[in-house]
C-alpha cells in the first residue's frame, strides 16, 4: 500500500509539471505572435504591454511574469522570427542553371521581404544601444550573405577572393529590405516587376561562371 | 535729426536680424553635432546648451523640435547639394565613376547620422516625409547626369531597372554597413561601389 501510493505519487507528479510547463510554454508563444502581429500592424512603434496582452488574450502580469521587460520579449520574438525565416527558405535556390538559381532566390528573398519588412524596420529603428538587437541584426545579415555564396557559388568562384567579398557586399546592399520597400512603395513597382528589376541587376553584377561561361 | 533717424533705424533692424539668423544657425548647428555624437535624438535642453543659448532662445526661433528639425534637414540638403555641385560629370567612364562614388561616400560620412534621426522621427509628419524622397530624387537625378551616356543608350524599362538597382546600392545605411559591419576604408568601400556599378551600367557608347 505505502510502497503503490509513493509509486503513484512518483508518476504523477512529473506528468503535472510537464503539463504546467507545456501550459506556460504555449502561453509564452501566444504572446510572442501577438507580439510580432502588432509590431507588424504598427511598425515602427513598438507595441505596448497592455496591447500585446489583450491580444494574447492574457493580463499584464502574464506578460511579465514570462518576460521580464518588453525588450527581453522583442527578443524573443526576433529569435522566433529568424528561426521562421530558416526555416521556411526554399532549396530550390541551391538548384539548377544560373537562371533557375536567379529566379528562385529573387523570389524566396522578395517573399521574406513582403513578409518581414514591418518587424525588421521596427528593429532598425528601436534597436536603441540593445547589444542583444544589433547581434541578432548582424547575425540576419551574416546568414543572408552566406546564403548569397551559396547559391552563386559557380559564379563567386569564379574570382579572386577579394572580389567575391565585394560582389557579396554590393548584393547584400543592392537586395537589403529597405531596397525592396523602395521599389514596392517609392517607385510602386508590382511584385513580379520588383523581380525582375533584381534578376536583372544580380545577374549584371555575378561573373560568368567557370561552367557557364 | 529725422534723417538722422530714419538712417539709423534700418541699420538696427538690420543688425538684430543678422543676429537672429546667426543664432537659428548656431542653433541648428549644434543640433547637427549633438546627433554626429549620439544616436540619440538630443534634447531641447542639450541643444542649448551646446549652442550656448537658453532653451528659451531655443523655442523663440523654433516653436518646436520638430521645426527645428525640418530647418536642420533642409540646411543638411543644401550643404549636401552644394558638396555634389562641386564635382560635376567630367572625363571618362572611369573618372565619372570615381567622382561619383567619392563624391557620394562624403556625402554619407557626413550625413548619415542626420538620414537616420530624420527616418527615425518621420512618424506621421509630411515635411520629413516629404524630404525623404527629395532627398531620394536627388539621388537619382545625379545618377542619370553622371552616367548621362550609358543610361540614354538603353530603353526606358531597362534605364529603370539599373537607376533603381544603383540607387539600392548606394544607400547611406549600405555605406554604414561597408564601413561599420564589414570594416572597410573609406578607399575599399568607394572601390567596392565603383567595381558594381561598372559591372550594373551597360557599355559606354562611344569614347564619352
Amino acid at each position: 500500500m505505502e510502497l503503490s501510493n509513493v509509486s503513484d505519487t512518483s508518476i504523477k507528479k512529473p506528468n503535472r509539471i510537464d503539463g504546467r510547463r507545456l501550459r506556460s510554454e504555449r502561453t509564452k508563444q501566444l504572446i510572442i505572435e501577438a507580439y510580432l502581429a502588432l509590431a507588424d500592424a504598427f511598425s515602427p512603434r513598438v507595441p505596448t504591454a497592455a496591447e500585446i496582452a489583450e491580444k494574447a488574450g492574457y493580463s499584464v502580469r502574464s506578460v511579465f511574469e514570462r518576460f521580464p521587460d518588453i525588450r527581453a520579449l522583442q527578443i524573443a520574438a526576433v529569435d522566433y522570427a529568424m528561426a521562421q525565416v530558416t526555416a521556411l527558405a526554399p532549396s530550390g535556390e541551391f538548384e539548377g542553371d544560373r537562371q533557375a538559381r536567379l529566379n528562385a532566390q529573387v523570389r524566396a528573398r522578395a517573399q521574406v521581404c513582403e513578409r518581414w519588412l514591418p518587424l525588421w524596420r521596427s528593429l532598425i529603428i528601436n534597436q536603441g544601444d540593445s547589444a542583444e538587437l544589433k547581434d541578432r541584426i548582424r547575425v540576419a545579415r551574416e546568414r543572408y550573405m552566406a546564403r548569397l555564396e551559396v547559391v552563386y557559388q559557380p559564379e563567386l568562384a569564379a574570382v579572386s577572393e577579394l572580389e567575391r567579398r565585394q560582389l557579396l557586399i554590393a548584393l547584400e546592399a543592392m537586395t537589403d529590405l529597405e531596397s525592396w520597400a523602395r521599389m514596392r512603395q517609392f517607385f510602386e513597382l508590382p511584385f513580379d516587376d520588383a523581380c525582375i528589376a533584381w534578376i536583372q541587376a544580380i545577374d549584371r553584377l555575378l561573373p560568368q561562371s567557370s561552367t557557364s561561361a | 535729426m529725422v534723417n538722422k533717424s530714419s538712417d539709423t533705424k534700418p541699420a538696427r533692424t538690420d543688425g538684430r536680424r543678422l543676429r537672429s539668423v546667426r543664432t537659428r544657425q548656431l542653433i541648428i548647428d549644434a543640433y547637427l553635432l549633438l546627433l554626429r555624437e549620439s544616436p540619440q535624438i538630443p534634447t531641447a535642453t542639450a541643444i542649448a546648451d551646446r549652442a550656448g543659448y537658453s532653451v528659451r532662445s531655443v523655442f523663440e526661433r523654433f516653436p518646436d523640435l520638430h521645426t527645428l528639425r525640418v530647418a536642420a534637414t533642409d540646411h543638411a540638403m543644401s550643404q549636401a547639394s552644394l558638396q555634389v555641385a562641386e564635382h560635376p560629370p567630367r572625363g571618362s567612364r572611369a573618372a565619372r565613376l570615381r567622382i561619383h562614388v567619392e563624391t557620394r561616400g562624403r556625402v554619407c560620412e557626413e550625413w548619415l547620422p542626420l538620414w537616420r534621426a530624420l527616418n527615425a522621427n518621420q512618424g506621421e509628419s509630411a515635411e520629413l516625409k516629404e524630404r525623404i524622397r527629395r532627398a531620394r530624387e536627388l539621388v537619382i537625378q545625379r545618377l542619370e547626369t553622371m552616367y548621362r551616356p550609358e543610361l540614354t543608350s538603353i530603353g526606358p524599362v531597362e534605364r529603370q531597372q539599373t537607376i533603381l538597382a544603383i540607387e539600392a546600392l548606394i544607400d547611406f545605411e549600405s555605406w554604414a554597413r561597408m564601413r561599420d559591419m564589414f570594416g572597410q576604408s573609406f578607399d575599399q568601400a568607394c572601390d567596392i561601389w565603383v567595381r558594381a556599378i561598372d559591372r550594373l551600367l551597360p557599355p559606354t557608347p562611344s569614347d564619352s
